[in-house]
């Protein structure tokens, strides 16, 4: 009995070694120094170094230069106890502090304070309670809120991302997985022996759409409740079933069916589950996204030659295109604003991500490898999510919008693909 | 030194034999005759000879990864050629294809019963969907050669799993050309 625990404990220590782990590969010069002081601890030893979580959360934005811990001249808990000159002779700019209390119930209060050193006062002080298992989503919040004041942005840490993981070393190779933004907490949703494609978030995060193949080999469009666990097949048309994508307001699939001959664009209601076709060419339309407005959408189509990134309204079924830089821009993403297409590029053999400012006109390569594909925004738009390919094995990067930061997620074993940012949740 | 040069011998010789038994349907004479050479210097190393009939001698074509698509050593003319390649970007049935292809063709209309699963593939170069509707456009171009020859449309389903199933690993020109193919699948009747 004491055996099979054992193994059970260690079956679970397995699992927490499969999480994602970020490395910045380019940094920001101009990152704020800020420093975050390991949090007091009363009643017990927390499960998790909240401080630790938050430093890392504001160093992966690329935004802040936390201080190495091992550097404090003082190692403050309250506002009240802090020598300010510990942290100007470090030339830090901001203080992040605070203290995880364990109660008598178990659960944890978590107090922490923001503090501007150059002026010596403090901008945010608050407190939250919970478990041991919400430790983390409070050094998210935490995270979140200290981006948001220092910034003016809204923090993104408290999200997750949705990928495709592959490994032929498992019996079900393919498996859709979700975890937090910074790649900790990593959970399966599906594993399958077949392809599970284009995964993506329903508005409110709690359901995801996708493409498997499992069962008879052939592609099928699911919806799939994430708390429940409950899912249906939404689409099973013969031909392609492919590029889920969710109206703004959750009500809506833009997707792609070729049943009638070519892949084209329709929408579903989830509701009536009625299907209206929206594109008529003879070419390829496929990659649909939805622009904020809820009335229009961006898709893929080869009805130039190769492909490019055209608009469709889907009020009166007009199409433009969008994307003229180059032979091949595909697989379009829009930030939340409706500001920025993010897409990929084919430059001289090399695909990567670009990105158009659809105000200006104005287009930029944001990445500088072969093989990078399927960009996804954050719900702040700060930040691009995508696959790419080290050492013949797919991870995951991201890039800031503009270009300056750069972080990789490097995978444990097997590829990451196809990674979908969640909205805030 | 000397250890090192029975290892890559021993080495040359294991890849030659795992290529052959990789790609039982390609070996050309080139390869096979390298290999019994070294199996004549290397007593104890026994690559497995498949047993297969006598082949024609397509040694003076080279096997490029731009013409692999057309190279006549894929394509038996029998129902034995089980997959079909494809040029860089194009969907056009290669002419080395075309008696292979007549004669699963004859097959599914001798046999009503038959049913045959054209499971259409690209390499993994481009987007995933876009890439799912170009390996749709080989399993097409196939269905159609097959139409066009009197197979009737019910005996033939497509399906693309686009870059997600690559035949080979690799990231280089020989991998994507053995990538972008069609396999021709029995799911009923197999000749």
């Amino acid at each position: 009995m004491r055996k099979l625990l054992l193994m059970m404990m260690l079956a679970c220590a397995n699992m927490v070694h499969a999480n994602l782990v970020i490395e910045v590969t380019q940094g920001r010069d101009d990152a704020l120094p800020i420093a975050v002081v390991p949090f007091a601890a009363s009643g017990g030893q927390p499960e998790e170094d909240v401080a630790a979580i938050i430093a890392a959360n504001l160093h992966r934005s690329g935004q802040f230069r936390p201080l190495d811990s091992g550097d404090l001249l003082s190692r403050p808990t309250r506002g009240e106890d802090i020598i300010w000159r510990d942290f100007r002779v470090m030339n830090m700019e901001y203080i992040v502090l605070g203290r995880v209390n364990r109660q008598d119930d178990g659960r944890y209060r978590v107090e922490y304070e923001l503090h501007d050193v150059a002026r010596g006062a403090r901008m945010l002080a608050a407190s939250y309670t919970g478990t041991a298992s919400q430790l983390r989503d409070m050094a998210h919040s935490i995270s979140d809120k200290v981006f948001e004041q220092l910034t003016g942005i809204p923090g993104a840490f408290g999200t997750k991302i949705l990928y495709v993981t592959m490994d032929e070393r498992r019996s079900q190779p393919f498996q859709l997985q979700y975890a937090d933004a910074d790649g900790h907490r990593a959970q399966t949703i599906l594993s399958s022996r077949q392809p599970i494609m284009s995964p993506a978030w329903s508005p409110d995060g709690r359901r995801v759409a996708y493409v498997s193949f499992e069962g008879d080999g052939l592609p099928k469009i699911y919806v799939h409740e994430l708390d429940s666990g409950q899912r249906r097949v939404v689409t099973r048309e013969p031909g392609i079933n492919g590029a889920p994508a969710f109206s703004p307001d959750g009500t809506r699939l833009a997707l792609t069916l070729s049943r009638d001959g070519v892949p084209e664009i329709y929408t579903l209601d989830l509701e009536t589950n009625r299907l209206v076709r929206r594109t008529n060419s003879r070419s390829i339309d496929t990659e649909p996204r939805w622009l904020p407005d809820g009335e229009s959408l961006v898709f893929t189509s080869s009805r130039g030659g190769g492909p490019q990134i055209y608009r469709l309204d889907l009020r009166d079924g007009s199409v433009r295109r969008l994307t003229f830089e180059g032979p091949y821009n595909a697989r379009a993403d829009v930030t939340p604003d409706g500001r920025y297409l993010v897409f990929v590029h084919r430059v001289d053999g090399r695909f990567q991500i670009g990105v158009q400012d659809m105000r200006r006109g104005t287009f930029n390569v944001l990445t500088a490898s072969n093989m990078d594909e399927s960009p996804s925004v954050a719900p702040n738009g700060t930040m691009i999510i995508y696959g790419t390919q080290q050492g013949g094995a797919g991870v995951l990067e991201a890039v800031s919008i503009d270009g300056r930061v750069r972080v990789r997620l490097p995978s444990k074993e097997g590829e990451v693909r196809e990674p979908a940012w969640s909205p805030f949740l | 030194m000397r250890a090192s040069s029975i290892f890559s011998r021993f080495s040359v010789a294991l890849i030659a034999s795992a290529m052959l038994v990789a790609c039982s349907s390609t070996p050309t004479e080139d390869d096979t005759s390298a290999t019994d050479q070294q199996v004549e210097r290397d007593a104890d190393t026994r690559p497995v000879t498949p047993a297969e009939p006598a082949r024609p001698d397509y040694s003076h074509i080279p096997l490029t990864a731009e013409g692999y698509h057309n190279h006549p050593s894929h394509y038996d003319g029998t129902t034995n050629t089980r997959v079909i390649y494809f040029a860089f970007d194009r969907s056009e049935v290669p002419a080395a294809a075309f008696d292979s292809l007549r004669a699963h063709a004859n097959h599914l209309k001798r046999n009503s019963n038959a049913r045959i699963r054209l499971e259409g593939h690209t390499d993994e170069r481009g987007t995933r969907e876009y890439n799912v509707a170009l390996g749709e456009r080989r399993s097409k171009a196939v269905e159609q050669f097959l139409r066009v020859q009197g197979v009737s449309a019910s005996q033939i389903e497509t399906v693309s799993y686009g870059e997600e199933k690559p035949a080979a690993r690799g990231s280089d020109e020989m991998s994507w050309a053995k990538n972008r193919r069609v396999e021709l699948n029995y799911t009923a009747g197999r000749p």
